[in-house]
């Protein structure tokens, strides 16, 4: 088999390195306590851990105080980086792990409010205007149980390979891919009545 | 042509699905802002604003958790109820809870005190238009700590636990007053305030950790 003429086969060997050795170079310097290299590995990164947090929380304050915590805890706990996966990968794992506590306390705040004078006034009448297909597909995603909500977030909505998913929450890539199929399947059964076969 | 009737909705709602705005120039300095001071103790162009007792608050909390990884802190917080887990040496412990290792109660008293004293400067500050960057900058200071002790094991300690929840929600409140501070956000701070009994717990708790 041979390569197409337009891929230079050095570039991934030689390029790779560079990138993680530029990288943690910065890292050295942050942790010397180096602000301007702080600043410059945000700046690198802070995108994609924005649309990563608005992804998770669908709210713009949330996302954002999100994006503050992972980037905090992540310079807090940046001497225990030690470079096995990208910086960006355990980035995301940071993320992750902080949507899921902030989600978990909430789900406990919600739990210990009175659900049930919540539900008599939702099911007192129709709502005032029928959801549309769009609205019911997003209540659908976030009514998935996490560990789908996440895998289905980060593949089909943000495009990560199932290869980096598995990196990032720490799975095989057998079982992201599994969790996917669920999150799928579940979405499907959720919308079935509203989609015409 | 798609045979799956589910694919195209699917796709569209995938695509869809929270769609995140572009992150703006002053959104990404005001997040590193706040990242720079808890990390390193000042921010690039507001050095003078910072609230500097709180650099030392948050370093002690961070130290805090990970000295209690390894001191009787954890012991402390969670008193006779780690038996089923810990070693037979260990359960063989009293159930009181231990006195309260130096480092934390420290730590734990100063956030406290802090947190108590901003929520009852806030309706005056608001009143008089003072709840300006500063006053809520010290608010999302203390809600970074707040959710630091939420996830370190004080979250799991009982005695906190309800109080620090309780906190994350009033001061996420506060900080997201920023744009524009009115009486209708104090009203409903103040009515979660009230309805979650915070100050008078936050007073107890502050006593108990005095008194341990």
């Amino acid at each position: 088999m041979t390569l197409p003429k337009t891929i230079d086969p050095a570039s991934p060997i030689t390029s790779v390195p560079t990138a993680r050795q530029h990288e943690r170079a910065l890292i050295d310097r942050v942790l010397g306590g180096d602000r301007s290299a702080a600043r410059a590995l945000y700046d690198a990164h802070v995108d994609r851990v924005f649309r990563l947090a608005y992804r998770l929380t669908g709210d713009d304050d949330r996302a954002r105080e999100l994006t503050q915590d992972t980037f905090i805890r992540a310079f807090d706990q940046l001497a225990r980086f030690r470079g096995d996966s990208a910086l960006a990968t355990w980035l995301y794992r940071v993320t992750i792990t902080v949507a899921s506590n902030l989600r978990r306390r909430q789900q406990r705040r919600d739990r210990e409010l009175d659900l049930d004078a919540a539900g008599a006034l939702a099911t007192d009448g129709p709502p005032v205007a029928e959801p549309d297909l769009r609205d019911r597909m997003a209540a659908a995603i976030d009514a998935l149980p996490e560990i789908y909500r996440t895998t289905f977030v980060m593949h089909d909505v943000e495009g990560y390979t199932h290869l980096e998913i598995a990196e990032v929450l720490g799975v095989a890539e057998g079982t992201c891919k599994s969790r996917l199929f669920i999150a799928r399947g579940l979405l499907r059964k959720a919308l079935a009545p509203f989609v015409k076969e | 042509m798609h045979d799956d009737p589910f694919e195209p909705p699917l796709a569209d709602a995938a695509r869809r699905y929270h769609e995140p705005p572009q992150l703006d120039e002053p959104a990404r300095d005001a997040m590193w802002d706040a990242i720079a001071h808890a990390q390193f103790g000042a921010t690039e162009r507001r050095r003078a604003r910072w609230t500097p007792g709180w650099i030392g608050l948050a370093a002690a909390v961070v130290l805090g958790v990970a000295l209690g990884r390894f001191t009787p802190l954890d012991a402390w917080l969670h008193g006779g109820r780690r038996v089923a887990n810990a070693p037979t040496a260990v359960a063989s412990a009293p159930a009181a809870p231990p006195s309260v290792p130096a480092v934390y109660e420290s730590t734990t008293s100063q956030y406290l005190g802090q947190t108590a004293a901003l929520l009852l400067a806030l309706p005056t500050e608001v009143h008089a238009g003072r709840a300006d960057r500063q006053f809520i900058g010290r608010a999302q200071n203390l809600l970074l700590t707040t959710r630091l002790l939420l996830d370190s094991p004080a979250g799991h300690d009982a005695r906190f636990r309800g109080l620090l929840d309780d906190l994350e929600v009033v001061l996420a409140q506060v900080v997201r007053m920023q744009s524009d501070p009115n009486a209708t956000d104090l009203d409903l701070i103040t009515q979660a305030l009230e309805q979650r009994d915070v100050l008078p717990r936050l007073r107890t708790a502050a006593a108990d950790i005095s008194a341990d």
